[in-house]
């Protein structure tokens, strides 16, 4: 299912968590949605999945807003485990199969075992990793055409975080849409084809991962004496960030860095080059900066 | 398909233009021969462990580059004409651009043309002695 986030607001009192936030996620695609604690990530999940009301827009999947039947094929993995501590892990395979026409047992076991779960042992006994594990493999029993997971591998160890990535890379192969956040960002950059980083609510960056890392480097040039004017750089919307250091300048360009690569020559560089961003430097570059490119001088 | 593919996705770097390279690396060095089958799009995204349009954007580029064909049905193989060809005129590039990188990098250093030159003999030296 395609899955369209239109202008949409939540307001708490006079708290905006999620402020004007719009997304086109399209079917089989995986959306990574990154951003430090409390950015509105949480918020935005609960509005799709119909546990909080929008103040103000929309969200839609398919074309058509939340309805009943969305449910039979739209599963979650809370940020905080939905899980009832007195139950055991049947019991929670038990509740999934009577809700979910689509639960399928022999896949629900398979991964069970994935995760080496005791069906016997209550959520009570289980550590973090393990109620984790459990609220993943309820998710993909159901073998859903879209995904919401709010921080799917917490706790985890890396084998079975791993793991968790591979489900997810195989159930989009078969056209499942999902939407993943997680503060491992190493993760993201794995699974998700396109993100969005959201600060105070707002999206501060989005694109294609891969577009993103083609276009996003820092330029940095040596002078000869102290810096050159910046005349112009700072306007330059290409610009994210600019660092001065003595004869160092270096600037974090969200396009064009082979341009102004040259015009840095041109202004009598001694030495220019272009380094490449990983999706990190990338998601706290676009924590960092603001709306316009900060100049940070620096003795 | 062997196990020649490795990619690294915390490189800035874009992962699908690291497929492709490697794709063809492998196709210029015969480690994939033409007529040989690719795996499918979701078998090496699980393999890899990175998202599966990505892989099939390196397999899109791959075909528009006349690398690898995809018969409907039957999957992705090698091509059998030009493949080879073209796959090593790609790492030749890959070559040019690395020692593009080294010239620039030198000169920007404060290195003299002769003293580049020289260095470059001297790399030569190293990888072709016969020919000294």
């Amino acid at each position: 299912m395609s899955i369209s986030i239109d202008h949409l607001t939540k307001r708490f009192g006079k708290f905006t968590a999620v402020d004007d936030v719009s997304i086109e996620i399209p079917t089989g695609s995986v959306f990574g949605l990154l951003g430090p604690n409390g950015a509105g990530k949480t918020s935005t999940f609960k509005c799709m999945l119909g546990l909080a009301a929008p103040t103000s827009g929309t969200v839609r999947f398919d074309g058509k807003s939340l309805q009943p039947q969305t449910f039979e094929h739209l599963a979650c993995v809370p940020e905080r485990s939905a899980l009832y501590e007195w139950m055991t892990a049947a019991e929670h395979l038990e509740m999934q199969k009577r809700a979910f026409k689509r639960y399928n047992e022999k896949r629900a076991d398979e991964l069970m075992q994935l995760f080496s779960l005791d069906p016997r042992k209550r959520v009570r006994a289980m550590s973090k990793g393990m109620r984790t594990a459990l609220s993943v493999v309820l998710a993909f029993a159901i073998e859903p055409q879209t995904m919401v997971l709010d921080e799917p591998t917490s706790g985890l160890d890396p084998v079975n975080q791993r793991s968790v990535l591979k489900l997810i890379i195989d159930a989009s192969a078969q056209g499942t849409t999902i939407v993943l956040s997680s503060h491992q960002i190493g993760q993201v950059e794995r699974a998700a084809d396109h993100i969005a980083v959201l600060k105070g609510g707002r999206i501060a960056l989005a694109g294609a991962v891969d577009d993103l890392k083609a276009e996003s480097k820092i330029v940095e040039a040596i002078f000869e004496s102290d810096t050159a004017a910046l005349n112009g750089l700072s306007s330059d919307a290409r610009i994210t960030r600019v660092e001065k250091t003595g004869r160092i300048l270096r600037l974090t360009v969200s396009a064009g860095s082979d341009q102004l690569a040259g015009q840095l020559t041109s202004m009598g560089a001694q030495s220019v080059r272009i380094v490449d961003l990983n999706l990190e430097d990338i998601f706290l570059n676009a924590v960092d900066g603001g709306q316009t490119a900060d100049i940070v001088e620096q003795v | 398909m062997p196990a020649v593919l490795t990619v690294d996705p915390r490189s800035g770097v874009p992962i699908y233009l690291q497929i492709i390279e490697q794709i063809k690396r492998s196709v210029a060095l015969g480690v994939l021969a033409p007529g040989e089958q690719l795996p499918t799009v979701k078998q090496l995204a699980v393999d890899l462990t990175v998202n599966p349009n990505t892989v099939a954007r390196a397999y899109r580029e791959l075909e528009r580059d006349e690398v690898i064909e995809t018969a409907p049905g039957r999957g992705s193989f090698v091509r059998g004409n030009g493949s080879v060809e073209v796959s090593r005129a790609a790492a030749s590039d890959v070559a040019a651009e690395s020692l593009l990188q080294a010239v620039r990098e030198a000169k920007s250093i404060g290195l003299t043309a002769a003293q580049i030159r020289a260095l470059f003999e001297a790399a030569l030296a190293r990888w072709f002695p016969e020919e000294r």
